[in-house]
Order: C-alpha cells, then structure tokens, then sequence
C-alpha cells in the first residue's frame, strides 16, 4: 500500500501509539466497559490498550468543571469556568495547549477558533523528543515502515527501547528472523531496553551518546558519516551494509539529550541508503501530523509557549507531568483524568478522551487511517475541539473561519538539522529514563487502568549487576531514587545487559520525569541524563 | 466434571521464548477480562521475566490436592476452577509442580489477586477464556493469545507444537538466559 493510500474501514483503534491496533469496548457491568482485542490471533492489544475500556466509565473520571481555591477544590458549573478562564484572560494572550494526538479534524477546528481568537495561540503538545526525531525524519525524506512492512526487511536497526514503545512492531522483526536466521539486529541503548536481548549486535553507546553510536554505525555501512573508533559499531555496521531493505526504529526516549533531530536525519539517510525506511515509534498515533499541521495550523512551539505558563490552557494534554515539572501553576485544564496538569490548574475542566473521538489519524507507515470512536463522550462533556470553540465563544468570538483540513499525508521539507550540540559530560551515576510497554507518555491514561494500578503502581529501576552487588540491592526491592532535587519510589530490576553506572527508571510516570525535567535548549525542549542517588526504603514501605 | 482422567486438552497456550518481549500484555488482558482476577502469571529466569499460563495438565496436581474439589477436569479436558467452591487455601498453587498457579499477593508480575472483591479469597485459574472459545471455530484464541503483539503466545494442539519445533514447556523455566537460547 502507497503511504498515501488511506485506509477505510472505520472500527474504533487504539489511539496511543502508531501501531492503531483495533480495540473494541465491551460492557462489563452498568457504566462499566472494558477493552477486547480481535477474536483471532490477527490482531493484538498491549497493556495501554487493555487499559482504554476501563477508562470510559473509570471512577476518577472528571466530568465536571472545578475551581481551586488553595488545596481546596469547588464545584462550578461548565459556562462559568469557561466565563471565569475568559475573564482571566482579557485583553492578554492565552495558549492552547493541545494534543496534538488528538483526529485531524479537532487540531484544525481548534486551530480555526484559535485564529479567529485575538490573543489566542494554538501549540500542539507532543513529547519534545518524538518531535524533533519527525523533523529530522521528514527532512531526510525518508520513506516511513510499519507493521507487515517490517517482515519484509533485511536488516534492523533498533535505537531507543522501540519494542517496548510500540511492541507490535517486534511481530515484523521476529517473522523475519524465523525465516531468515542470521538477520542482523542492531541496537543502539545506552539504557539497554527491550531490544538489547534480541541483538545480534549490541553497540557500545555511551550515555548520551547515541548520536555519536549511530553514525559510527552508518559509517561502517557505507555511509558519510564520522566513524570514530567504536570498535562494535564497526562490527554492527558492516553486518548491515548488505542489507537492500533496512528498517531503522527509533524511540525518542525521554531524557536522553537534544540530538534526537539529528539521529531521525541521520537514521533517515541510511534507511534511505539501503532502500529501506524508518519506523518512528512515537508516543501517540498522530505526532506525525502534528508535526506536518502545526505549521499549517498557525501552531506555535512547545518551547515557544513555554516562555509563559500562567496563561496555559491544557486541552486533552498533560504538558506538566510530560515536560516534568513541579511547582508551576497554570490556567486552566480539561482532562479527561486527574494528571500534572490539572493538579496546576486553576481551574478544571472535563474533555472526551481521545478514543471517545472518531477521526483521521496518520499512524505507522505514514498511512492515513480513519478511526471510530469506542463509545460517544458521556453527556455533557465536550470533545476538545468543542472546548476550544466554547472557549472563543465566552471570550466574546461569534465565528470562525472553517479552515480546508490540511492534508495530513502531505509531507513536509523541513530544513536539514544544523550540527547537533556536543554532548554534555556523562553524569555518573547517570539516571536514564526508559520506555516501557504498560505506560503511555507520562501516564496520565494509561496509569489508571486497572492492571497498571495493581501490577506496576511504580516506576522500575532497572539496575545492572554491578550496581545492584555494589548499593546492596535486590531485585523487586523498593528504593527511592532520587535527582534534580526531586524523589520517587521505585521497584528494583536486575538487569545483566545493563552496564555500572546507569539506572533506568520507567519513563511512564510523572514522578519519573520530574527526576529530569525538560528545559528550553536551543528553541527546543529537551532532558538530559542525571545524577542520581539511590537509598533502600524501609520494609514497611512495601 | 471428573476429578481424574485421562482426556488431554486439544490445544494448549504455549510460549516461544525467542519472542516474548515481556510486554505484560498477556497479563493485562486477562486481568481486565477476568475481574481482575488474571491467570497468567510470571517466572523470574535470569534476563528474563516470562509469562507461565497453565498447561491444563492430563493428570494434573492441583485437581488432587484440592480438599473441597473445587478444581475439576471438565470434558475438554480443561482444569477448571468452580468459583463458589473455592475457599483460597492454596493447596491447588502449593501442588502445581509448575508454579503457575499464583499462591500470594505479590504486588510484582508473580501472580497477584484483586483483594477488594469476594475473588479475593480465591485462587485465580486459566479456563482458556472459554466464552469466546467454547463452541467457536478453530481462528479463535483466548485473550493472552489475541493481545501478544509479538506473536510469542499461541494457542496450538501438540502436532502444531512439534511442527513449529516448539516444547511445551512447563511453567518454570531453568536456566541463566533463556534468550541465549537461540
């Protein structure tokens, strides 16, 4: 299938990452669903998809606006609080923030009110990494894999912790292995993540590092790249260099530094090379359009609005606990769960989720996919392109100018990527956050469904051999992991693929990435690796 | 229902360690379609933290050791568990000689138990989501099966098993690096 071609059948999909596999809703009881996968074993639903049915009707659901008043909240009608977050704004500017995985249809509705809205600013929230990574891709011109596509390449390059960011893409890589045993599978993870245990090559990558991993790599493969003496990249590079179809996934992992446009460039380039392509495994279905849209849209970036916070208003988004900050106060939030965001917000608001929302979505491969909706928004609570409209209307605008939806399978030619900053000096020990596969983004959904709450109610650290004989750590321990001033609990993991000297905490909770927050670098928002400090909790804390 | 018998299920779940990526799909679907009650459960190996879901033993442990014969080997040769006869002692997960069968809130991806229901008090047992799969043709699978996106679980008789170069192992599995095993 073309990238462009569009695909027609319409069945409700899981929206959280590009994979958009089909989830049902079934009803298990009055007001409550839960998720099914397909019948057949065609199909598959990883844990954020298993959590989506139980949200729908979820206990903490909030579908009602709140005011806060110091630790207290109120209750207050709908109309009133959009009155009240337009009075508060006058005659100064507001940013809508967005999210920007949200159909293609509600981004350009939103967009038509925020430009018909004097003083109003539209930014699409993505994860600041997975955006650069699609900047650097569409400036490559790479062509982009998904899915089937992935049995059919003859070669792998994995960078960041893709198999557990999106674990539907290992189905490709191992079908290709079963028919072709000595298919090279490279890795590039400084964090040692999923992948690192299905590696036929393991690159040495130091922390930080991976920009520096990956041209070494393509180096060797032929490319014109800086190949500097890593002696395992090397060895990976010319296992690929063969290869007539590469298939390059990359994860942008939280914290990991501010090259990740350079890496989607590069990665893009030899994917491009070796007549293969590149798999973006982003947070979300749509970063992808975002990243096409915004431009079109009139949206602003992230690191743009984050000049000024106290006029934010979040919609559908949890920019707080994604960028991990603490001690901020905003505007006013529209969740559809309590996150970050709304525990900053002034006032709250109540906003479908994002699978009450049918629309287009430009998921894996860069295919344009139509999505149902799993079940319509309770009543009275708004879609977020509904919430941006009522906004603009109670801050006095009648009308919009219905904007043509740009066409979200137009690619863009973004500018190539200037050099990338040297890194930074490799703290040590150094704290990584890594993707795992029951959490999607900061967790801000996902973290309520009812298994991650039970089974993985904290972050996982996971803790080489070393480390772990060293701070006298046993696995499933609880410790507290603490760094930038900040502290979190979490469960101990022995991992023997890890190197001494990194700890890899699960990137899926807010708490988590409060550990290394993000920080305007350069226009971009970016987190670099921490030094951390690693205590044993008490027995009682378990 | 018997107690004792010699019919062998017709397919078993089996796992290819060479493709589970430890997702905990597995678990998650079965605990949001069991009442939050899941069946599979997990087993430390070195590197690896694999899922162990009960192979529906021929002669199987458990059925014995149960005092108040709650486990029952129904005519499919399924090992089930009767709800309301269950009293969660545990003595069916101290016989099963694979570990599959969670003893104890854990809290970790060994085997876990809802605690805020009358389940609580019970031990949580693989009946190979017989709704979809009673009576359906041969496509369909039970929900661990379905949700595995990297297709390490599946649904197989032991021809297919044999076929595929797959042993049906039991739920514990030994050794340092499972991985390595390629």
């Amino acid at each position: 299938m073309s990238q462009t071609e569009q695909k027609h059948e319409s069945v409700p999909r899981c929206t959280l990452c590009p994979a958009l596999c089909s989830v049902v809703a079934v009803q298990s009881g009055p007001d409550a669903w839960r998720s099914e996968c397909e019948q057949t074993d065609q199909g598959a639903m990883c844990p954020r998809g298993s959590a989506m049915g139980d949200l729908l009707g979820h206990r903490r659901r909030i579908l009602s606006a709140r005011r806060r008043r110091g630790a207290q909240t109120t209750h207050v009608d709908i109309p009133a609080a959009l009155s009240e977050i337009a009075s508060r704004v006058g005659g100064t500017d507001a940013t809508i923030l967005l999210d920007g995985n949200l159909p293609c249809e509600e981004m350009a509705v939103a967009a038509a009110w925020c430009k018909a809205w004097p003083g109003a600013k539209l930014c699409l929230v993505i994860e600041p990494a997975d955006e650069q990574l699609l900047l650097g891709i569409e400036a490559s011109g790479a062509d982009y894999l998904a899915g089937a596509d992935l049995s059919e390449c003859d070669g792998f390059l994995i960078v960041g912790d893709a198999l557990a960011a999106n674990p539907t893409c290992a189905k490709g890589i191992f079908d290709r292995r079963k028919t072709a045993t000595r298919t090279p599978i490279v890795v590039i993870d400084p964090g040692a993540g999923t992948g690192s245990k299905f590696a036929t090559h393991v690159v040495d990558t130091a922390v930080g590092g991976e920009l520096a991993a990956l041209a070494a790599v393509a180096a060797a493969a032929g490319l014109d790249a800086a190949a500097g003496d890593n002696a395992s990249a090397a060895a990976a590079g010319k296992a690929l260099a063969g290869c007539k179809r590469l298939a390059v996934l990359i994860a942008a992992e939280h914290a990991r530094g501010a090259a990740w446009r350079q890496i989607g460039y590069l990665a893009g380039q030899l994917a491009k090379a070796k007549g293969g392509g590149v798999a973006a495994e982003t947070f979300g279905a749509n970063a992808l359009a975002a990243v096409r849209l915004g431009p079109k849209l009139g949206a602003i970036p992230l690191a743009a609005a984050a000049e000024n916070t106290a006029n934010w208003i979040a919609v559908g988004c949890d920019p707080i606990g994604l960028l991990g900050w603490t001690g901020r106060n905003i505007l006013a939030a529209a969740c559809p769960l309590p996150n970050a965001t709304t525990d900053a917000a002034e006032i709250v608001l109540p906003v479908a989720l994002p699978w009450e929302i049918g629309g287009t979505y430009l998921g894996g491969g860069a295919r344009s996919v139509k999505t149902l909706a799993m079940l319509p928004p309770p009543a009275g609570v708004p879609t977020p392109a509904q919430l941006v409209e009522s906004l603009a209307r109670a801050a006095g605008i009648g009308a919009c100018e219905r904007l043509s939806a740009p066409d979200p399978a137009a690619r863009t030619s973004p500018d190539k990527p200037s050099s990338a900053p040297a890194p930074a000096k490799a703290p040590s020990p150094a704290l990584l956050l890594g993707r795992q596969a029951a959490h999607a983004g900061s967790g801000a959904l996902s973290g309520y469904g009812p298994w991650q709450a039970e089974a993985i109610g904290m972050p996982e650290l996971r803790v080489s051999v070393e480390d772990a004989r060293e701070l006298g750590l046993k696995a499933v321990a609880i410790v507290t992991v603490r760094a930038n001033g900040q502290a979190a609990g979490a469960r101990v993991k022995i991992a023997p693929e890890l190197k001494a000297g990194r700890l890899v905490i699960s990137e899926g909770f807010a708490l988590s990435r409060a550990l290394a927050p993000c920080r305007a670098d350069g226009g971009q928002m970016a987190a670099e690796p921490v030094v951390v400090a690693v205590s044993k909790e008490s027995a009682s804390a378990e | 229902m018997t107690t004792a018998s010699s019919i062998a299920v017709a397919k078993r779940v089996v796992t290819n360690l060479d493709r589970c990526i430890e997702c905990g799909s597995c678990a998650a679907a079965c605990y949001v379609s069991h009442g939050n009650m899941p069946a599979v459960n997990f087993a430390q190996s070195g590197a690896a933290l694999l899922p162990v879901i009960c192979r529906q033993c021929k002669a199987a442990a458990c059925v014995e050791a149960c005092p108040v014969e709650a486990m029952v080997l129904d005519e499919a040769g399924v090992v089930r568990r009767r709800i309301f006869r269950c009293i969660g002692c545990g003595s069916c997960a101290r016989a099963c000689p694979f570990g599959v069968l969670p003893a104890r809130t854990a809290g970790v991806p060994a085997g876990f138990r809802s605690t805020d229901r009358m389940s609580g008090h019970q031990i949580p047992k693989c009946d190979l989501c017989e709704d979809r799969t009673a009576g359906a043709d041969g496509d369909v699978v039970p929900r661990c099966v379905a949700a595995c996106p990297a297709g390490a679980l599946m649904f197989v008789d032991e021809h297919r098993a044999a076929a595929e170069h797959l042993a049906i192992l039991g739920g514990r599995t030994t050794g340092e690096n499972p991985y390595k095993r390629r």
